[in-house]
């Protein structure tokens, strides 16, 4: 990789008896799109947090662009753009007066600030609308303003903070077409989520976090490719004896079977058989079986290897 | 720059906000209007007045003089002398002293012309001082036109033995004396009153103005008003989420907080001005007085200066410490409505009492209240409220400094 545009190494954040974020180290390349994929608490907004410079790391350290944080705060903090989760917009302001203040925070004036925002504006679709008030907007259109307020700046990293929560699937579609075309235009975006597929559409690179702790980085392909053929999760009755996981686990198609809360999780390099072969063994031995889920290979499922819980509970 | 952006931005926001504008501009004046009514017509005819008398003269007429005064219902008067008394009116330890100068018992007895002094000192409630000289004022001049009457009837009794008793002593003429030493003592009293201030302020207002005593009052009490919204806007800024975009910004915290406070600021100014303005211009045309604005119009702009930035400051202390919209409004009824009550700001401290006057001294209405006052009622000038002002400075470094301890940005 050539210089990162960001990295960061050990990062650590203690709140008081609580560790939200564990030792995450992490290098953004220039012009990728990189995700932060794991479940509601996994420690996704306290580091973009922290690398954004909302938070102050307990420990580690946290470079951009070669900048440290620390010492070059403003200037680190120019080239960064931040979108975050909640609309954070003045509502009984109309967007362009929204846009204009914002333009004003990052240092933009005269024609410049007004040219940028008429650009802004014409990005996001919402020149018709420009002058109306926030509150007489559908949630859709909020969110593409908070995502022009943060594009304002012409950031060299953005930063989108679960940016589709709450959004209608069209205007989801619409947002993931602005992170491609921003990213096309070299722009690098860090990309937090806990919708599986978007980060398969959308990253380049993805880490995995889950309780504070970065516990898989790479590519989606990567990723899914070390899954093998998928995971098959049988729901069995009470009591069903143990001797069914040890068989399972000597399929020729079976990588790994494990018991978890009353369920079989059976890892598999090819599902078809392996499937054949469980029910088979569940035949067998008289075992009723309760549910039966295939996942297929992806960020889901390699999370729920991973961790033993799913993106969404 | 940055942060005239932030202030200019809360500004349109506050104007979007017609229930605040409402709150901020109109209900101060719909404030003064009604107390102004109340006011203008009160008497406490229960509250006894003392007033120090200082005795230089020992004769008669000043004795009959003095217990004419402290027969008068309401006021008690008590006896000192002279140097403890300019001393205690000097030190504000007494708010007047009536003086009753070495003659003039003789001057009166003899149809001369005397003065009495009336000395006030500068924190001297202007109700009582007026009500003081009214009553004093009142007791001369019956006193005045009994020596005078006498005098009269002497001069009769002299004219008739002169004559011989050959002109009769009729009821026609008798009349005729009484009426000329009537309106004689009517237009040149025996007996006047000198009313004098030891630092001797430039011009003294004699009449009791109820907008005089209203306008300090509710400008103070709107004025810190605005602190809860100072508060709330921090809160929202916050809990919109806005205040992290802003952190996340190349915009040092200073900024941030500085420009929060600023709209605050810039609106109690703009308050202040529509009210004392409304007083000069408009309340004259609803048949009450116009606010007399004093004579130190640089000390009404330093004093309204610097109880804006108390007023901010306040704000920034609120939103330190609230957690939520509840709290915020919570602790606003505290500050704002109760602190007002006890200060002043709602009705004149006269009708307080002591114990409720003195807890108004700690909050920072009481000392924007006596310094308005001061300057609108008594005339007074910058040094005089100078005390006023270095409190409410005070008050102002304590509230910002603990605020910006507090106040959380993560």
């Amino acid at each position: 990789m050539s210089e990162p545009i960001l990295s960061c190494d050990g990062l650590r954040k203690v709140y008081g008896e609580h560790e939200a974020v564990k030792g995450v180290s992490l290098q953004i390349a220039r012009g990728e799109v990189f995700g932060l994929l794991g479940p509601n608490g996994a420690g996704k907004t306290t580091t973009i947090s922290m690398l954004t410079g909302l938070l102050e790391p307990t420990d580690g350290t946290i470079t951009v662009d070669g900048m440290d944080v620390k010492r070059h705060t403003n200037e680190v903090k120019s080239k960064l753009g931040l979108v975050p989760q909640e609309l954070a917009l003045y509502p009984t302001l109309s967007a362009r007066q929204n846009l204009l203040f914002f333009g004003r925070i990052y240092g933009l004036k005269g024609k410049e600030l007004q040219q940028r925002v008429d650009e802004v504006l014409e990005m996001i679709g919402l020149t018709e609308r420009a002058n109306d008030a926030i509150e007489e907007y559908s949630g859709g259109m909020k969110r593409r303003v908070n995502i022009g307020a943060g594009l304002l700046h012409r950031p060299e990293v953005l930063f989108l903070d679960e940016p589709t929560v709450g959004v209608d699937p069209q205007s989801r579609n619409a947002i993931f077409e602005s992170v491609e075309a921003l990213n096309r235009s070299g722009m690098s975006v860090i990309y937090t989520t806990h919708y599986m597929e978007e980060a398969q559409r959308l990253c380049h690179r993805v880490a995995i976090v889950d309780s504070g702790e970065l516990i898989a980085l790479d590519t989606p392909t990567a990723l899914i490719r070390s899954l093998g053929g998928g995971i098959i999760v049988i729901g069995l009755v009470e009591g069903y004896p143990e001797e069914i996981v040890d068989q399972a686990a000597q399929l020729p198609a079976v990588k790994a079977a494990t018991r978890t809360d009353g369920q079989l999780k059976v890892e598999t390099h090819r599902l078809q058989e392996a499937l054949i072969g469980v029910l088979d063994i569940t035949n067998k031995l008289d075992v009723g079986i309760t549910s039966l889920e295939l996942l297929e290979p992806n960020l889901e499922s390699v999370f729920l290897h991973l961790t033993g819980k799913r993106l969404r509970e | 720059m940055k942060v005239l952006s932030i202030g200019w931005k809360d500004i349109l926001i506050f104007i979007k906000d017609r229930g605040a504008l409402i709150t901020s501009f109109l209900l101060p004046l719909l404030f003064i209007v009604v107390f102004s009514y109340a006011f203008s017509g009160i008497e406490d005819e229960d509250q006894v007045i003392t007033l120090p008398v200082v005795n230089l003269d020992g004769g008669e007429v000043a004795g009959n003089l003095i217990e004419q005064v402290n027969s008068t219902a309401g006021v008690d008067t008590k006896l000192y002398e002279e140097a403890d008394a300019r001393a205690q009116v000097e030190g504000e330890q007494l708010e007047y002293a009536l003086i009753v100068p070495a003659g003039f018992s003789d001057g009166v007895a003899a149809g001369q012309p005397v003065t009495l002094l009336l000395i006030n000192a500068p924190n001297a409630d202007p109700a009582n001082a007026e009500a003081m000289r009214a009553v004093v004022d009142g007791v001369a001049k019956d006193l005045s036109l009994q020596t005078q009457l006498i005098a009269g009837f002497r001069q009769m009794g002299q004219m008739m033995q002169a004559s011989g008793g050959e002109e009769a002593f009729t009821s026609d003429l008798a009349v005729a004396q009484a009426q000329s030493q009537f309106e004689r003592a009517q237009t040149a009293p025996l007996v006047a009153i000198e009313k004098k201030t030891p630092d001797a302020i430039v011009q003294e207002r004699e009449e009791f103005s109820a907008v005089g005593l209203t306008v300090p009052g509710a400008t103070v009490l709107f004025v810190f008003l605005m602190a809860s919204t100072t508060a709330m806007s921090l809160y929202s800024e916050k809990k919109t989420g806005t205040f992290r975009r802003l952190l996340a910004a190349p915009l040092a915290k200073a900024e941030l907080l500085v420009g929060k406070m600023l709209p605050g600021f810039v609106i109690i100014l703009a308050q202040v001005v529509v009210i004392f303005g409304a007083s000069v211009l408009l309340l004259p045309l609803i048949g009450l007085d116009r606010l007399y604005l004093g004579n130190d119009i640089f000390a009404l702009v330093v004093l309204s200066v610097l109880i804006a930035l108390c007023s901010s400051s306040l704000g920034l202390l609120i939103a330190a410490f609230a957690k939520t919209e509840g709290q915020i409004s919570g602790i606003s009824v505290v500050a704002m409505w109760v602190m007002g009550a006890v200060s002043g700001a709602f009705v004149p401290t006269f009708f307080l009492g002591e114990f409720l006057g003195t807890i108004g001294k700690v909050t920072p209405h009481y000392w924007a209240v006596s310094a308005y006052t001061a300057l609108f009622v008594r005339g007074q000038t910058l040094a005089n409220i100078g005390p006023e002002l270095a409190i409410l400075t005070g008050f102002t470094a304590v509230f910002f400094a603990i605020g910006l301890w507090r106040f959380k940005f993560e």
